[in-house]
Formats: C-alpha cells, sequence, structure tokens
C-alpha cells in the first residue's frame, strides 16, 4: 500500500457542513506567528503569512474538530469551540 | 428557566455513567451531547482492560455481543529498527498465576464507540435520565463565581444543582468557568487511521490481541477490533512536535514490517480520525462551585498508558455521587464540591496517580524519544539474546562464547544507560511493597556472611542502619502491601 496515494479527505465523513458556524475564533492581534498551529493540523488548514496565521476560507468542511490549533497557541490568538450540534464530522470507526 | 437536580454535559462513556449514577440516585438529571448520537463525535484507541471485569463486570457482561468487539487476551509488543524492520515481538499473557488475580485473567476487549457510546447513554436513559442530542452547550451560568447551570448554543439556559463537564479534553464547560486555559504541554495529539480488514485473516494472523509497534520512529498502538483495526501515533504538543500528523501516519504505514501486516489482512483506509488526549504526571483541580469534571475533561487518563475510559466511568460515578450528597445537604458550593477530589483521591482512581510523575516522566523518556529509543532498542536486542529460546540460534561460534559477546555488547551499552536508570528507574522502586523488599532481603540473607546468623528482626536493623534507601522499606510501623508514602521515601532516603 503506498501511503501517499491514501486520499486522507475521503476518510473524514460529515454532515452538513454548510451549518456548522464559525467555530473557530482567531486574533489577528495576538498571533506572533510562530506556525505551530499549522505544524499540528491534520489537514494544513493554518498557514503563517508575512508573520501572521491565516485559517483557510472554507475550513468548516475539512476540520477535522480536534482543537489543536487552540491548545498550541501560545498567546492564546486561536479559541476553538465546537461545531452546531449535529453538524460535522461523523466518526464511524473510532 | 428550566431547572434540573443535575446537568452532565457530553454523552462519552464518563458523562453517561455519570448521568446514570446520578437517576439511580433519585435525582433529575439530564445530559447532553453534541452528536447525532452518543459515539459520533469520539475518536480514541477504545481497549478496555482487565479492571473492568473487576469494576463493571455486567457492562463487560453485556458488551461481548456488540457487534465491533473483538476480545482481548494478551498485547504483543512489536519493535521495529530505524529502517522499519521487524526486530523484537514479545507479548503480555503473564503466566498462569495471574488467573488468580481476578476471575477474568488477563481479559478485556477491542470495542468501537459507536457501540460502547449508546450502550452506556441507554443505561442512563433506561435509569431515568434524559438525553438530548445534536445539542452544544457551550456556556455556564455563572452567579457569584458558582456556577448555576449551563447555556446552549441556541441560547437556552438551563439551570441546575451542580453540572458535570464530561466535555473531552478541550472541554469548554472548564475554560468558561474559569478553572484553566490549555494544558499547557499536558495534552498529546493522537492521529489515528482505521483500516477495514479480513475478519478471518484477523482471526488467524492476530487473534485475541492488541498490537503495540515501538520504534526509533515511532510508538503507536494498533488496536484490533473484528473486522478492522486502528492505529494511533500520539505525541505531546510540546516544543518539540517536529512533524505534521499526517506525515506520522504516513511513514508509520510505509514502514516494511507494517506493509507486511496490511498486505496479510487484505487492510483498506477506512477512515482517518485526530484527538486529543490529556496525558498528565497529576490531574489540575477538577471543581469548582457547582460543577465537577470528570473523564478527559479532568485529566484523568492513566500517567502511563493514557487509557482513560475507565477513568471516566469512575470519575463519573464519584462526581454523581458527589453531587447527591451535596444536594441533599443543600451545599453545592466549592467548598461542599472538594469532597469530590477527596474521595477520588481516596479511590482507586487517585492510586493512578501516585506514580503519575514517575509513570509519566519514564515513559516520555523512552518510548516518545526516539533517540533514546534507538539505543534501547539496541540493549533489549542483546538482552534478548541471553534467554535460553534465543542463545539456541545463535550459532555464529559456540554457544558460549556467543553469550560472552552478547554479555560484552551489554557491558559496552550499560553505561549510557545509568543516567537513565538513575533519573527514571529508581524511583520506581518506591512502589515496590515493603513486604516484598523484605522477601528479596531474606533470600539473599543466607548467602551474606556474618549477616546470615542474625534473627530476621535484627538483620533488617542492621541493613535499615547501612541503606538510607532500604531504610523507609524496613520501618516496622509501614504498611506492608501498598507504595512507602513519597514524603516518608524522600525523608528517609535524604
Amino acid at each position: 500500500m503506498d501511503a501517499e496515494s491514501i486520499d486522507f479527505f475521503e476518510l473524514v465523513k460529515r454532515v452538513d457542513t454548510d451549518m456548522m458556524g464559525d467555530f473557530i475564533q482567531y486574533d489577528r492581534e495576538k498571533c506572533n506567528g510562530c506556525g505551530l498551529c499549522s505544524l499540528v493540523c491534520s489537514f494544513s488548514l493554518w498557514a503563517v503569512k508575512q508573520g501572521k496565521a491565516k485559517l483557510a476560507m472554507h475550513y468548516q468542511g475539512l476540520c477535522l474538530e480536534c482543537g489543536a490549533c487552540e491548545e498550541v497557541c501560545e498567546p492564546g490568538a486561536i479559541e476553538f469551540s465546537y461545531p452546531k450540534g449535529g453538524t460535522g464530522v461523523i466518526i464511524e470507526y473510532g | 428557566m428550566e431547572k434540573w437536580d443535575v446537568v452532565v454535559v457530553g454523552g462519552g462513556p464518563g458523562g453517561s455513567y455519570a448521568a446514570r449514577t446520578a437517576a439511580d440516585a433519585g435525582l433529575k438529571t439530564v445530559f447532553f451531547e453534541r452528536g447525532r448520537k452518543p459515539g459520533d463525535k469520539n475518536s480514541s484507541g477504545c481497549g478496555l482492560g482487565q479492571r473492568w471485569w473487576r469494576d463493571y463486570p455486567e457492562i463487560m457482561e453485556d458488551l461481548q455481543d456488540l457487534p465491533s468487539v473483538r476480545k482481548i487476551e494478551m498485547v504483543v509488543i512489536k519493535l521495529v529498527d530505524e529502517h522499519g524492520r521487524l526486530r523484537y515481538t514479545s507479548g503480555t499473557t503473564g503466566s498462569d498465576l495471574c488467573a488468580n488475580r481476578w476471575p477474568h485473567g488477563m481479559d478485556g476487549i477491542s470495542i468501537y464507540r459507536r457501540d460502547l457510546d449508546p450502550y452506556l447513554a441507554n443505561l442512563a436513559t433506561s435509569a431515568g435520565a434524559e438525553l438530548r442530542t445534536s445539542t452544544l452547550v457551550n456556556d455556564v451560568i455563572m452567579d457569584n463565581g458558582q456556577v448555576k447551570g449551563v447555556k446552549t448554543e441556541s441560547g437556552e439556559s438551563i439551570q441546575a444543582d451542580v453540572v458535570i463537564a464530561a466535555d473531552g479534553a478541550m472541554s469548554t464547560m472548564a475554560k468558561k468557568s474559569g478553572l484553566r486555559k490549555r494544558w499547557g504541554g499536558g495534552c498529546t495529539l493522537v492521529p489515528q487511521l482505521d483500516f477495514s480488514c479480513n475478519e478471518e485473516r484477523m482471526d488467524d494472523i492476530i487473534g485475541n490481541a492488541e498490537w503495540c509497534w515501538f520504534g526509533s520512529l515511532f510508538a503507536t498502538y494498533q488496536v484490533n477490533f473484528r473486522d478492522g483495526m486502528h492505529i494511533g501515533a500520539g505525541q505531546w504538543l510540546r516544543d518539540d512536535w517536529s512533524e505534521k500528523p499526517l506525515d506520522m501516519i504516513k511513514k508509520l504505514v510505509s514502514y516494511p514490517a507494517f506493509q507486511s501486516t496490511l498486505k496479510v489482512l487484505e487492510a483498506k483506509p477506512r477512515e482517518y480520525q485526530a484527538h486529543m488526549l490529556p496525558w498528565l504526571e497529576y490531574p489540575p483541580k477538577t471543581y469548582t462551585g457547582g460543577m465537577m469534571l470528570i473523564g478527559d475533561a479532568a485529566g484523568f487518563p492513566c500517567p502511563l498508558e493514557a487509557e482513560g475510559i475507565w477513568h471516566a466511568l469512575t470519575s463519573g460515578k464519584i462526581a454523581a455521587e458527589t453531587a447527591a450528597w451535596a444536594i441533599s445537604k443543600g451545599d453545592a458550593s466549592e467548598r461542599a464540591l472538594s469532597e469530590y477530589e477527596r474521595r477520588w483521591k481516596a479511590s482507586e482512581l487517585g492510586k493512578e496517580f501516585e506514580f503519575g510523575k514517575e509513570w509519566s516522566s519514564i515513559w516520555s523518556a523512552s518510548a516518545f524519544d526516539p533517540a533514546a529509543m534507538e539505543k534501547q532498542l539496541q540493549l533489549l536486542l542483546e538482552f534478548s539474546m541471553l534467554h535460553p529460546f534465543s542463545i539456541v540460534f545463535d550459532w555464529g561460534d559456540a554457544h558460549m562464547d556467543c553469550l560472552n559477546q552478547h554479555l560484552e555488547h551489554i557491558m559496552d551499552l550499560a553505561p549510557e544507560f545509568a543516567d537513565f536508570g538513575k533519573q527514571y528507574v529508581a524511583p520506581l522502586a518506591r512502589g515496590i511493597w515493603p513486604k516484598n523488599v523484605k522477601r528479596i532481603l531474606l533470600n539473599v540473607k543466607p548467602k551474606i556472611p556474618g549477616l546470615r546468623r542474625l534473627s530476621d528482626q535484627n538483620y533488617f536493623k542492621v541493613i535499615a542502619k547501612l541503606s538510607k534507601g532500604l531504610a523507609p522499606f524496613l520501618d516496622p510501623n509501614i504498611k506492608q502491601d501498598a507504595a512507602v508514602p513519597r514524603d516518608v521515601y524522600e525523608r528517609g532516603v535524604k
């Protein structure tokens, strides 16, 4: 099995991604550009550009809802809450 | 405004068991789950160990019949070198003497959360608790610094005498009540890849076992279910985190040893998940006025191997019992709920953390330290060659010459482990029960000239004088079948 050929996006089931709401809040002022959010995100939804982190525009349909980005954010620029009840990632084999 | 005796936030194993215990105690109880059903949002290793038979035997009986279950009788440990080649395999069945420990010996099960969580939630609703699904609780009602209820995302306010927060590693309740902001290095991130497998092949090749892969490149569990398995490769979210989660998983999948496993099991990637898992020396504060934290939200996973579901049920039970006690007194203040901490510390759960510092330190300095693992693998492989079954197959030279060469290798490697032994292994010695220390000392007594003629009592007195390290174990007033308390031990050693 070629690890590079695994399509990890295809391996995540989601429902009602358009109703998830804005569950990651980001305060650009507080960001120190360390890039840890980008390093721990499974789907690289954070990128650092010109010294500041930036979250992918349509992150709702891609995020795994783990919350690691908030946990590693030393200056507290990222606040992760959960998407609206009944929406988002569905885990069948967890 | 709606008013309940107990509101439980979270419909995972801890939340459901807390709700069940509260409802059984006659409390008006509601519990909230953000998924469409319990288990919808949960990713974990999910192997349930022997202690479930001790503490939750009826649940274990019921779980055996659920579709995803594979019975587990042992863990197979596979050590892989820096090229991903299998170098060593061992297992953890214990001898037949282990059957005396509990009626079910070493047995456990693997079960997917989509089976486990709804079953446990059903116990709670059968006991009379109300379950509300697809509902996110995202705030607390605070009054004079005390939690008085919760708010749902739709703005609904729900009052409660006591709130039990079972909302996982990223607990919103802990944050909103001011108990905690972040874990600050005490939390791991676990990317997890699930595979579907040929069930018959799993039966033949894996049988009733979990697998664990260790090596200089990774430490990962392979939990085996009825017709599938998943691997998780976690690491602490600390400064030395150096790799993207997907790259970790891809690397692991690429190793020759793992590729063979995938091939023979006809494994196909089925689901990818990532979850946070607190892995602490000791949980931070677990209560505030009007609210108690349980399970992952409290930081209860085991400090050695981070299993957390037994801990969630057990803390949920203690929290709900404390809630019943507090409500009967009409006092759920912070001071009253300190009773929760007193109770869990005095329970089997508290016992887990008696050596929390020692267990989590040795684990992070070995299995999770690539450089240390590379060296440890070498040492372990040399040790394994001294075993009678191994030396039989080293026929490079005469067997006794081979044995001497392996002995030399061990002595070459030993100095590198002196510091490791002193720093991480030696502190664990405190945990050896005094009666066992005495038994060891009595075993060597006949071999020591000058001491062998003394009475046992006088022999222990002399040893205690000669060795500061052993003195605390030989104190006649110390409990014989429990670890020497940390302060007593440290006083003795100093």
